[in-house]
């Protein structure tokens, strides 16, 4: 672990005189804690070497910001940084192992194309008019779409409260949840399965089910895509799904053998 | 004139991802939106993942595409079981009967010779595809 007197130095001898050398300094000692956090997410069917760049720019954004008066180790600012950082791109990038790498680009190209689409015509584009705006063939398209799926069922199926999900995750809510939802949402949180979800799925699915919203909609609102608001739906679905059969197993049983 | 497509898959989950494809495939063919085809894979899906509505280890889908609409019906299924949770819907119950009830605008149980099924319809608004001419 790096010296934490070094440590303010570097950060005064960066922030306070624009020493950039300071910097590439502290995120060199700073690597092998980036390291130590990506390696842990590794398993997930993403690459060693790809999370660890990723964590780098959660430990340059806390290097970057840090207040070096406010009293607190640049390890305990960044730790949660380059983990935030690297959820972040599970969240936004994660892929499945299986799922090529070309299929994993074009949908990410399609899930941009969708927004930009769905604006210039005033309503959700059709196969037809993905696949000439992404320039391939429709069942490009539907392939790349469906390979959201192993996106989904891999990066966002991930249990939360695990070791590693522990600590905190500042990205998980910022910006995008409305507490006063939490009151009209009080009934449909009652409902069998809706427990198993966080606070966003809950809304989520209230939106969609109850209120009757759009997607695009509901991406607005929201303030993220359309098509994660796509993997979100259909992940909370599968977990409410996953919860009712664990509670219910033996009125579901008994129903099946009638 | 109807088109109809008939799938027979396991009932697993993997091959789920067979019967979203064929779904996309015609949605692709008759210029469904995004979200509607959206809505149509996951009301099929909720009902092929769903406990206890398929009544066989082998599922079948028929897809049939009218002028106005494209009609999902999934069968054998445990038409008791699903008719009472297409019916049975309280304020915040978040049961097959909305999840249907917001994705297709008809679902319904019909008998037939070889059991119960599960008839969904999604209306369909014919939608010129952007970049052509009249």
């Amino acid at each position: 672990m790096p010296e934490e007197k070094n440590d303010k130095e570097l950060l005064r001898r960066y922030h306070e005189h624009g020493d950039t050398e300071a910097r590439e300094r502290l995120i060199e000692q700073y690597l092998p804690l980036v390291r130590s956090l990506a390696r842990r997410y590794s398993y997930r069917g993403e690459q060693l070497e790809d999370l660890v760049q990723v964590g780098c720019i959660g430990l340059i954004k806390a290097i970057d910001r840090f207040d070096v008066d406010r009293g607190v180790e640049l390890t305990t600012y960044a730790t949660p940084n380059i983990i935030g950082e690297i959820k972040r791109h599970f969240r936004d990038k994660g892929w499945a192992i299986r799922v090529p790498r070309g299929l994993q680009e074009l949908n990410v190209r399609l899930s941009n194309l969708l927004e930009e689409l769905t604006v210039q015509y005033e309503r959700s584009p059709t196969i037809p008019e993905l696949a000439k705006a992404a320039g391939v063939d429709e069942e490009d398209v539907l392939e790349a779409l469906e390979s959201g799926q192993a996106y989904a069922t891999l990066s966002l199926s991930a249990p939360s409260g695990g070791d590693d999900d522990s600590d905190l995750d500042p990205l998980e809510s910022l910006g995008t949840i409305e507490h006063e939802y939490e009151v009209s949402e009080d009934r449909a949180v009652l409902a069998p399965g809706l427990a198993a979800l966080d606070e966003r799925e809950r809304r989520i699915l209230h939106l969609r089910f109850f209120e009757g919203l759009t997607q695009s909609q509901i991406a607005q609102q929201v303030g993220i895509s359309q098509m994660h608001v796509s993997r979100l739906i259909r992940r909370s679905l599968e977990k409410m799904r996953d919860e009712i059969v664990t509670e219910e197993e033996p009125r579901r049983a008994s129903e099946s053998r009638r | 004139m109807t088109q109809a497509i008939e799938l027979r898959i396991p009932n697993e989950r993997p091959f789920h991802g067979v019967a979203r494809l064929v779904v996309g495939g015609l949605a692709a063919r008759h210029n469904l939106s995004y979200e509607a085809l959206e809505d149509v894979q996951l009301a099929l899906v909720t009902v092929l993942e769903g406990e206890g509505y398929a009544s066989a280890d082998e599922v079948r889908v028929q897809l049939d595409v009218r002028d106005d609409a494209i009609g999902i019906a999934i069968g054998p299924v445990h038409g008791d079981a699903v008719r009472r949770e297409l019916e049975e819907s309280s304020d915040g119950d978040l049961g097959l009967g909305r999840l249907l009830g917001t994705l297709v605008e008809d679902a319904g149980v019909e008998a037939r010779e070889d059991g119960d099924w599960l008839q969904l319809s999604k209306r369909v608004r014919g939608i010129k595809a952007a970049g052509t001419n009249a």
